[in-house]
This record gives C-alpha cells, sequence and structure tokens, in this order.
C-alpha cells in the first residue's frame, strides 16, 4: 500500500509541478495582457510586485535597482507571444527622458492679423493647448522672423498674454522670414529629447523679393528647404494645417499691402528626431501634439513603415465560409473554405491604426489601401465604434480602431494576402497651394497658402517620400 | 501478479500525465470553437478543467474501490453508476468554474461552455477507466469491478 501511495503522490506532484509553474509576476502580466489593461496604473503595479521582491526577480531590475525596462520587454513579449491572439504592450515608453518642448511663433507682418482682440483667437487657443496639454512642464518660447528670439516672459505670461504680437512689437524685423536661418537654426539646435513646434503661416518672405517673378521665388524656397533638411534625415516634420480669423494687412510676395478680413490657414510644424516622434505617436499624452483637436489637415514626412497590432477576428457577424486561425502563427489561416452556397471566403481582423497618425477620413477610406492576392480579395474597411464591442469579441477589438473586412473566392490552395497604405502626399496639399496671393477676393485665396506646395515639396524631396506606411499579411491554405 | 498490478497502475499514471501534458490538444480534438477557445486558452481554463477531469475520477473511483469497498456494492452496474456520477460531478464544477472564470473576465459563452463541458463527458469517462484499472487491485472487495481478474 506504501508503494501505490507513493506512485500516487508521485503523479500528485508532477501534475502540481505542471499546473502551477507560473510566477505571480507572469500572472500578473497575462491578466493585464487579457483584460487589455495596458495603463500606467497596471504597469506601476507590476513594477511593484517586482519591486517587492528583488531577489526573485533579479533580472528585471538593473545595478541601481531600478526597472530593466528591456528585460521586463522581453517578458511582456514572451506572454503576449503565447496568447490567442499573440498581444504586444510596448513598454518602452515608461523607461525614456521626459521630452521638452519648444516653441518658434513666428511674427511676421502677415502673422500679426491672426490675433486681434476682436476675433476668435484660433491661433493663440492652438499654440496654448499645446503648450498646455504638453506632459511635463520643460517648456521655452522663442520668437522668430528674420532670426530666432528668446520670448522674454514666462511660458504662463504668454499663455495669458490676450495681445502676443502688441507684447513683441519690436522683437527682430518682422518684414520678412528667413526660412533657412530659422530651420537651419532649428534643427541644428535640437537634441534628442527635444521637440520643436513651429507656428507659421508658411509663406516664404525673404528681403528684397519685390521685384523678383513668382516662379524664382518659389523655386528658390523649394531649393533651399531641401538643401536646409537634408542634412537632417533623421527628422521627421508634422505638418499640421488650421484655420483662423485673419483681419489685417496681408503681404503678398510683391509686397505691396492689401486689407483681408475673413478666415486664414496657418501651420503648426512639429519637428523632433523620427524615434521620439514615433514614442510620442505611441503615447496618448501627446494626442493635442500630434492631433490638434482644430486641425483641418496633417502629413507627416519621414514617416518610417511601422508595424501595426492586427488579429484575425473569428468570430464576426460579416465572416463567410470557414477557417481557423494557426495558433503559433496569427497571420496564417488554415482549412479556409468559402461559403457551402456562394463560394465566398470573406474574413475580418481588427487593427489599431491610431499609431499611424493618419486622420480618420484618409484610415477609413478603403480606396487608400492596396490589396495584393492572387484571388483578388477585396478590402472594406470600418472604424470600430463602441457599439461594435461586446463582452466575447472584446478581446480582439480592445485597443483595435479599424475592422479590414477581405472579401473573396480563393482560385487555389493557397494565398498570401497584403494589404499596404502607401504614404503618397495627400491631395490637400496641391488643394492649397496657390502660385498668387495678391488678390484677396479671389476665390481659394481664404483656404491656399503661397507656394506651400513647394516648400512642403521640398521637405518630401529632402527626406525621400514613398513606401508605406504599414504593410499587413495574411496567409490563407485551404 | 502484484507485479503487473503495479504496472497497470504505473500505465494509468503515466496514461493521466501524458492527457495534462497534451490537453490543450486533447480538448480542441473533440471541441474547438472560433473565440470560446481563444479566451478559454487565455484564461488559463485549459490547465484548470483537466485538473478537475483528472481529480474528480481518480477520487471517485478511489472512494469506490477503498472507501465503500463492499461487497454489497461489487457488481458492473455498481461500477457504471459511480462512473456516471463522476462525470456528471466532472461536467457540473467544470461548468461552474468556468461560467466563474469567464463571468469575472466579463464573457458570455453560456452555450459554448455547456457544449464543451458535455464533449469533456468524454475525457472524463475515459479518466474513470484509467483509474479504475489502475488503482482495483488492491480493494479487498471490488478488485473483480467491472472486469473480474
Amino acid at each position: 500500500m506504501r508503494h501505490i501511495l507513493s506512485y500516487l503522490l508521485l503523479a500528485a506532484l508532477t501534475l502540481s509541478v505542471a499546473s502551477c509553474g507560473s510566477s505571480p509576476l507572469d500572472k500578473a502580466v497575462k491578466r493585464a495582457l487579457v483584460q487589455q489593461d495596458t495603463t500606467q496604473a497596471q504597469f506601476d503595479s507590476i513594477c511593484g510586485i517586482i519591486q517587492q521582491s528583488p531577489d526573485r526577480y533579479r533580472q528585471y531590475l538593473d545595478d541601481k535597482g531600478q526597472i530593466n525596462i528591456a528585460e521586463l520587454q522581453a517578458l511582456f513579449d514572451r506572454i503576449g507571444g503565447e496568447l490567442r491572439p499573440p498581444m504586444r504592450w510596448d513598454i518602452s515608453a515608461y523607461g525614456q527622458q521626459e521630452l521638452s518642448l519648444t516653441i518658434y511663433f513666428e511674427r511676421s507682418g502677415s502673422m500679426v492679423p491672426y490675433d486681434n482682440a476682436g476675433d476668435r483667437g484660433q491661433l493663440k487657443k492652438a499654440v496654448n493647448d499645446i503648450i498646455n496639454q504638453f506632459p511635463g512642464r520643460k517648456v521655452s518660447i522663442n520668437i522668430v522672423n528674420d532670426n530666432i528670439y528668446p520670448y522674454q516672459g514666462t511660458v504662463d505670461e504668454f499663455i495669458k498674454d490676450r495681445n502676443i504680437y502688441a507684447s513683441t512689437a519690436g522683437v527682430g524685423n518682422s518684414a520678412f522670414t528667413d526660412f533657412q536661418q530659422i530651420f537651419g537654426a532649428i534643427l541644428k539646435a535640437q537634441d534628442a529629447t527635444n521637440v520643436s513646434v513651429v507656428v507659421t503661416d508658411l509663406i516664404y518672405s525673404p528681403a528684397d523679393a519685390g521685384s523678383v517673378s513668382i516662379d524664382k521665388i518659389l523655386n528658390e524656397e523649394n531649393s533651399l528647404v531641401t538643401s536646409i533638411f537634408r542634412q537632417y534625415k533623421g527628422k521627421s516634420v508634422l505638418v499640421h494645417q488650421l484655420m483662423g480669423d485673419y483681419n489685417g494687412k496681408y503681404y503678398p510676395y510683391t509686397n505691396k499691402p492689401v486689407e483681408y478680413r475673413g478666415m486664414r490657414p496657418f501651420y503648426i510644424l512639429v519637428i523632433a528626431d523620427t524615434p521620439v516622434m514615433d514614442r510620442m505617436a505611441a503615447q496618448s499624452e501627446y494626442a493635442e501634439l500630434l492631433h490638434p483637436s482644430t486641425v483641418r489637415n496633417s502629413y507627416r514626412f519621414n514617416q518610417s513603415e511601422a508595424a501595426v497590432d492586427y488579429c484575425v477576428v473569428p468570430d464576426w457577424k460579416d465572416n463567410a465560409g470557414r477557417f481557423r486561425v494557426d495558433h503559433e502563427d496569427a497571420t496564417r489561416l488554415t482549412k479556409c473554405e468559402g461559403d457551402k452556397t456562394t463560394g465566398i471566403l470573406c474574413l475580418t481582423m481588427a487593427v489599431r491604426l491610431d499609431g499611424l497618425q493618419k486622420e480618420e477620413s484618409f484610415l477609413a477610406d478603403a480606396r487608400n489601401y492596396k490589396v495584393q492576392s492572387a484571388s483578388g480579395f477585396e478590402l472594406k474597411v470600418t472604424p470600430i465604434t463602441p457599439d461594435l464591442v461586446t463582452g466575447n469579441n472584446k478581446m480582439y477589438l480592445d485597443g483595435k480602431t479599424h475592422l479590414l473586412t477581405l472579401t473573396g473566392k480563393m482560385n487555389g490552395p493557397r494565398d498570401q494576402v497584403t494589404i499596404s497604405l502607401p504614404n503618397e502626399m495627400p491631395a490637400w496639399i496641391a488643394q492649397s497651394t496657390s502660385r498668387d496671393d495678391t488678390n484677396p477676393a479671389a476665390s481659394g485665396f481664404s483656404t491656399t497658402t503661397l507656394g506651400l506646395k513647394e516648400f512642403l515639396d521640398g521637405i518630401a524631396s529632402a527626406f525621400g517620400a514613398g513606401g508605406n506606411y504599414t504593410t499587413l499579411t495574411l496567409n490563407l491554405e485551404h | 501478479m502484484k507485479q503487473q498490478n503495479f504496472i497497470y497502475l504505473g500505465l494509468g499514471i503515466v496514461a493521466t500525465i501524458l492527457f495534462y501534458v497534451l490537453r490543450v490538444s486533447a480538448y480542441e480534438c473533440i471541441y474547438a470553437v472560433p473565440g470560446f477557445s481563444d479566451q478559454f486558452y487565455n484564461a488559463g481554463l485549459y490547465d484548470m478543467i483537466p485538473l478537475i477531469t483528472i481529480a474528480v475520477p481518480w477520487a471517485t473511483a478511489g472512494i469506490y474501490y477503498y472507501a465503500i469497498n463492499s461487497v454489497r456494492f461489487d457488481r458492473w452496474y455498481h461500477w457504471l453508476l459511480v462512473g456516471g456520477i463522476s462525470t456528471m460531478l466532472t461536467i457540473i464544477i467544470g461548468y461552474a468554474v468556468n461560467s466563474s472564470v469567464f463571468s469575472d473576465m466579463g464573457l458570455s459563452y453560456g452555450a459554448e461552455s455547456l457544449s464543451f463541458e458535455l464533449a469533456n463527458a468524454v475525457w472524463a469517462v475515459v479518466m474513470f477507466i484509467v483509474a479504475s484499472f489502475s488503482m482495483r487491485w488492491w480493494s479487498s472487495n471490488c478488485r473483480h469491478t467491472p472486469i473480474p481478474q
């Protein structure tokens, strides 16, 4: 009998070891991933488990006893990779240095009418919002026109200032804007933890341009911009176009001022090292900077192709036919079969696209996507709204922004479907540019900027445009 | 004969451990539904339910052969009754655990959970047979049940 008990005890012990292998840290990480609780509070709680048992979790601490983010990320990736579908929580941002913000506020003659006491003051409001919602307090402000001049007041004084152009009157020479001087100095001065924001009308106003043809001015602008930015290929530039009330003298390229009252576009350029821009894109704290609430159009230059989170939603109302998501490789679907009556295979993926910093109208338009497959699958894009998320599909839809639905008939035993989002210069740039700004009564004056396309083409030439924002691949097998 | 009995016990234990090691495949070959199976996996239920499916049949078989251990309860249909109770218990406990875990996660897979636990009856029966043939040999009154030695 003693032998039998020994056998049973050994078996029970084996099963206990097999079933209770994971540590409290592993369980906490898994719970956070499964429940999609990827918040700072949850991260702090997980760090608390490590710091409460420093001997047990020594590998997740550095020499100073601080959390070793790289090691912890490896643990998150391992546990997330074992889930169905695999999940990723990028915690790299938690261990990084605080960013600083430098505002470059243009004070040329054409900028002053954007901030009249009797108007709505959209320009100043947009700058104030960026300053107020920037995480951390490392903020500095400069006034720019012919050169860069530090703002003499404090940040709070700038925010409170009801007439910023009056209080900065006399700073520099407001008769012209020297892009070469300004952007050259900004790019040169910027360090790896700095974010520069240039608030400007993006109108190139060189000195002594009155007698020069517009073609020559714009070609000069284009070459100038390329020559500056090509020296800093590791930078990313995010261009926001906003609209503001304008009331006062407008200075066309002929330098003969005209009175104008109405709306005019202005621009906020966010400049940072590409990894810093990517980091901000991954953190909601920088949402106002990357997606200002009143932005009209946006485009990011030097946006590297990004991997986005996506998973096939196995049980979705639009799905038709049959398929099985491979447990080892979530991009591989096996046993794919079309619907028995129609032969159509329809499958839906949940994708997180908010990190791409594109407008919703762009992301939700299936025409902006390129689908390659031997079977000619067609794509439908649906934004994920809260009413689509139910308890059972929460696991797949939580944190995702769009549903990509592929519909088609497989015409072979296997097919590779590639969905890409090509990075092309958006149409709004060509629609917002003009080559003559001398007549404020002309149609389109209120929505266009002289030489905008030449300026932005100059940046594109410097960085080299093209490629994709992201690419998703699915491998289908019968 | 004594050595042969130990071989049966050893084989039963090995079969049980193998069942636990291969539990995900063992379950997905009898019941797999898109969505439900992924959530079941992520919730760790492929760890918990097999433990219940092992523990309940082994415990009920142990009770039958060594606690009840009665000549008035040693016919094959008595063994079958205990096997039935064991299977029912496995289904009920498994469903309760399954529902509780899913409820905590805010999931509602009532019909799928019930279907899964009913399918799990297959493994519960297999485990009861394995447990019975592993341990019956040392029972003073029931070692001939269900099949005479």
